[in-house]
């Protein structure tokens, strides 16, 4: 994927399109955001991820111009510690999610790879199929294989996530933000509870897991693998 | 010398000087107006005069009229009267410095030390010449005198208003160097200096009042900064040593690929751990500084408690504990859903953590929102210092918290105008009360 990474600070910069660059992607790294907006409305890009401070241009007007001129590439939007509370504006400008630094490397990962895989113009769809599992969106029910899976109206929400978003890592952060709204990391281990109550139901009927924990990172849906036994 | 940098004096003397001007401007004019309306009056009584001295004429003829100007000679009186013929020889009576011969109305000046005259004269019947006069100084002295008398009473004020704004200005002066001293020593750092009251509840005090209340809050707020100053200091300075240690003590062992790697990976644990104080610190730093206040909007509070209530019923489950909610329906408010989603899950995993037993979720009209649980609770002395940054209960010491939480809920209640308080519930355990101020409510 051709990733526009926009970052002033040298250090973050480097570390990022190092980083993006062994995960595969081939990363444009403007260090202002003149050269930032400039190669954003240039240039073809798959995901642009920008600091929201920069000099020049900051990481908003840049958003804001792209969108202006009918961009839709998915933007990521770093901002600084203890800012969550103005997320609002940046998805108000066109942001289509935001990390808070510092972050850890796998979250921006897992974050890119969503972003890059969201259809562009979504059709609307009514059911989501993984593997045996299917969902159907209009009568809001679950079945796996033949069996009816019951679930609360937060399993729903959980899974509905995950099987928009199947094979990619999902974490924590992006489960708290994307299903609950919690733009804050509680101490109770709110999503791994769900999570593993959300397998149980999965594999009731005593089919292979679904779900995979990825340590330190998060979770994956993925319709099982017949071949293998580990992940 | 005189201090025109003063204020009052300056005021004072400024007026003194209008005033004084526009009197003697005013006098001009008095005295110009006075003047035409007594040489006016002057002029009636010259024909009043003339014509008592032409009936005196037609009844006894030139003799009598020279009789008349005679007399009125002898008596050096206030009227002249000169008869004389008409080519200007005098017959009776004496005028000097008349012409020869006077028609009308005429101001005489003499020349010498005598004063001007006003005088009326006229050709009588038989071709005498008829002349009156009468001394015109007297009419300017009084028209003099009329003008005067209100300008120098208006300097008379204008200097006493000199004096009084001297004095005030003394006072004024000496008030304000009692203000200026004490913010001179608030600049030096003396931040519990206070500006001198009065007692006289004037302006001043009034002032000096509401300064001081500043100055209090001022106070209060350098003194929380630096106990949180150090509360950081303290608080990020043990786990950052342990994570050295630990650091130091992995550095000198062999390399071991996979010691090294839970070593790293500890201190990567403990790094995040850190962080999350940090940004703690910081969102409770924003929600005091008031930042996102733009951001509010009204909200139905009902849903948003059920939400996180229900995000934390599976936890508290596994935990063997229970969440009870009761709610009352569809109450608005106007504020932060992030921030008040963030309080609620704080007051949840305070009560999974430290609390015991069914947690009670009560949210009443009025916006109140009430968690209890049948716990320990927090002893009533410690109450208070449980809402300060890091304060943490000797007994809660070994469990997993920054110490920052009901900080943030209590910065997010005076963000939304509203109380944090904590109390005990029915069973002895911990009960904290969000109330929410009700303004807003449904009317967006």
């Amino acid at each position: 994927m051709r990733v526009l990474l926009i970052e002033d600070d040298p250090a973050t910069a480097d570390y990022l399109a190092k980083g993006l660059g062994e995960e595969g992607h081939v990363v444009d790294l403007a260090r202002n955001g003149k050269d930032g907006l400039f190669l954003a409305l240039n240039e073809s890009f798959d995901v642009i991820v920008t600091d929201r401070m920069l000099p020049g241009p900051d990481g908003l007007t840049i958003l804001r111009a792209i969108r202006a001129s009918g961009i839709a590439t998915p933007v990521l939007v770093l901002t600084a510690l203890g800012e969550v509370d103005r997320k609002v504006e940046g998805l108000e400008a066109g942001a289509d999610d935001y990390l808070a630094k510092p972050f850890a490397f796998a979250e921006l990962r897992a974050r890119i790879r969503a972003l890059a895989r969201r259809p562009a113009a979504q059709a609307e769809q009514h059911a989501l199929v993984v593997g045996d599992l299917r969902m159907d969106l209009l009568r809001r029910v679950v079945a796996r294989g033949g069996r009816a899976v019951e679930l609360l109206p937060t399993e729903f929400r959980l899974l509905e996530y995950m099987m928009r978003h199947p094979g990619e890592v999902l974490t924590r952060t992006m489960l708290l933000e994307k299903v609950w709204d919690f733009s804050f990391d509680p101490t109770t281990n709110v999503v791994d509870v769900h999570v593993s109550r959300l397998r149980r139901k999965l594999e009731a009927g005593g089919e292979p897991p679904m779900i995979r924990t990825v340590r330190g990172a998060g979770y994956v849906l993925a319709a099982p693998e017949p071949a293998r036994t580990e992940a | 010398m005189i201090r025109l940098r003063s204020f009052a004096p300056r005021v004072a003397f400024t007026i003194a000087v209008v005033v004084l001007v526009c009197s003697i401007l005013g006098a001009g004019w008095g005295w110009f107006r006075a003047q035409a309306a007594l040489r006016q009056q002057l002029d009636l009584v010259l024909a009043a005069e003339g014509e008592g001295l032409l009936r005196d004429y037609e009844a006894y003829g030139l003799r009598g009229l020279s009789e008349a100007a005679e007399v009125h000679t002898r008596r050096r009186g206030p009227l002249l009267v000169l008869v004389q013929t008409p080519d200007g020889r005098p017959i009776a009576g004496r005028l000097p410095g008349a012409p020869r011969v006077l028609r009308g109305y005429a101001t005489l000046r003499e020349s010498g030390d005598a004063p001007p005259l006003r005088a009326l004269g006229a050709i009588l019947p038989g071709g005498v010449n008829l002349v009156l006069a009468t001394d015109l100084s007297s009419v300017d002295r009084a028209a003099y005198a009329l003008a005067w008398t209100p300008p120098v009473a208006a300097g008379l004020a204008a200097l006493v208003a000199l004096g009084l704004g001297f004095i005030l200005g003394h006072g004024l002066e000496r008030r304000l160097a009692g203000i200026s001293d004490a913010a001179r020593a608030v600049m030096g750092g003396d931040l519990t200096r206070r500006l001198p009251e009065s007692g006289r509840g004037d302006e001043f005090d009034r002032l000096a009042i509401t300064i001081n209340a500043m100055l209090a809050r001022i106070e209060t707020l350098v003194a929380e900064v630096r106990q949180v100053t150090d509360d950081v200091a303290h608080d990020l300075r043990s786990p950052l040593s342990h994570l050295r240690q630990r650091l130091e003590a992995a550095l000198a062992r062999a390399r071991e690929p996979e010691a090294d790697a839970a070593v790293l990976e500890a201190a990567l644990e403990e790094l995040d751990g850190i962080l999350a104080t940090f940004a703690a610190l910081l969102r409770i730093a924003r929600t005091e500084a008031g930042a996102g206040r733009e951001g509010f909007a009204p909200l139905d509070l009902s849903s948003l408690v059920a939400a996180v209530i229900e995000a934390y019923a599976p936890a508290a489950e596994e935990a063997g504990r229970r969440i009870e909610p009761e709610l009352a329906p569809g109450l608005q408010v106007t504020g932060s859903a992030p921030l008040l989603r963030q309080a609620l899950a704080n007051l949840l995993d305070n009560a999974l953590v430290h609390g015991a037993g069914t947690i009670r979720v009560a949210l009443r009209p009025g916006a109140e929102l009430e968690v209890s649980d049948a716990g320990q609770g927090i002893p009533p002395e410690e109450r208070e210092k449980a809402l300060r940054r890091f304060y943490r209960l000797d007994r809660s010491r070994g469990t997993p918290g920054t110490g920052l939480g009901l900080s943030l809920v209590s910065a997010v209640a005076r963000m939304h105008g509203g109380r944090l308080t904590l109390g005990e519930a029915p069973g002895g355990g911990l009960s904290v009360r969000l109330r929410l101020p009700q303004g807003g409510t449904g009317k967006f």
